[in-house]
């Protein structure tokens, strides 16, 4: 079979490119933690969310030296609870589930963005280096109310 | 038609199947349209990947 000289060249500058992508993907993946929110999982009965640890007592609990656990539960059309105010420079895991349908969990300007599945616990890292008011947001479509579905984070 | 004089150019101008099956074909247009997607593709890949790494 004779492939032409340049098609050699294109070829071999594509499966590097995506040689290349995999291995900065799995680098940060697994090297330095940055996966998705599906490595941790944890289910939960969404009919008795309320009354099932840690979902009974949301809030933010401190549990360590500048870390905080999040716990938070999204629902139909909003979050519990419904701000939280945090030391900047902290360290904060969210665990977060739904008592009805599916609903997202975004922090508008970071990398914090996930799907909050009823049945599922989400559970996702972030150290809040920068002051200010942050936005959590719902993006994914729960019904009549989700454009109004949204909470604060203020970081002082 | 061409079984007569298979070696000879079509009176339109045309190759020949045989003519075109030995020319090679020619790919620089190509490749250089596979280069400038190529980029497109690594830039906004970096791009996002940037984005990524700041906002962690």
């Amino acid at each position: 079979m004779h492939v032409h000289r340049l098609e050699k060249i294109w070829l071999s500058i594509g499966i590097s490119m995506l040689a290349i992508f995999l291995i900065v993907i799995a680098a940060t993946a697994f090297g330095m933690g940055m996966s998705p929110p599906s490595e941790h999982h944890h289910t939960i009965d969404p009919t008795q969310v309320t009354t099932t640890a840690p979902f009974d007592n949301p809030g933010l609990k401190q549990t360590g030296d500048n870390r905080y656990e999040a716990v938070m539960i999204a629902y139909a059309f909003g979050y519990e609870p419904t701000t939280l105010e945090v030391p900047v420079g902290a360290t904060i895991d969210f665990t977060v589930t739904s008592s009805d349908v599916v609903h997202g969990f975004q922090i508008v300007g970071t990398n914090v963005n996930m799907m909050i599945e009823p049945g599922e616990i989400s559970h996702m890292s972030y150290k809040f280096d920068k002051p200010g008011e942050y936005l959590v947001l719902c993006n994914e479509y729960c019904g009549t109310g989700h454009e109004y579905m949204k909470t604060t984070i203020v970081v002082k | 038609m061409t079984g007569i004089r298979p070696h000879a150019k079509q009176k339109s101008g045309a190759l020949t199947k045989a003519e075109l099956d030995k020319k090679e074909p020619g790919l620089s247009g190509t490749f250089a349209s596979v280069l400038i997607l190529g980029a497109f593709i690594a830039i906004s890949w970096i791009g996002v990947f940037v984005l990524f790494i700041a906002r962690n």
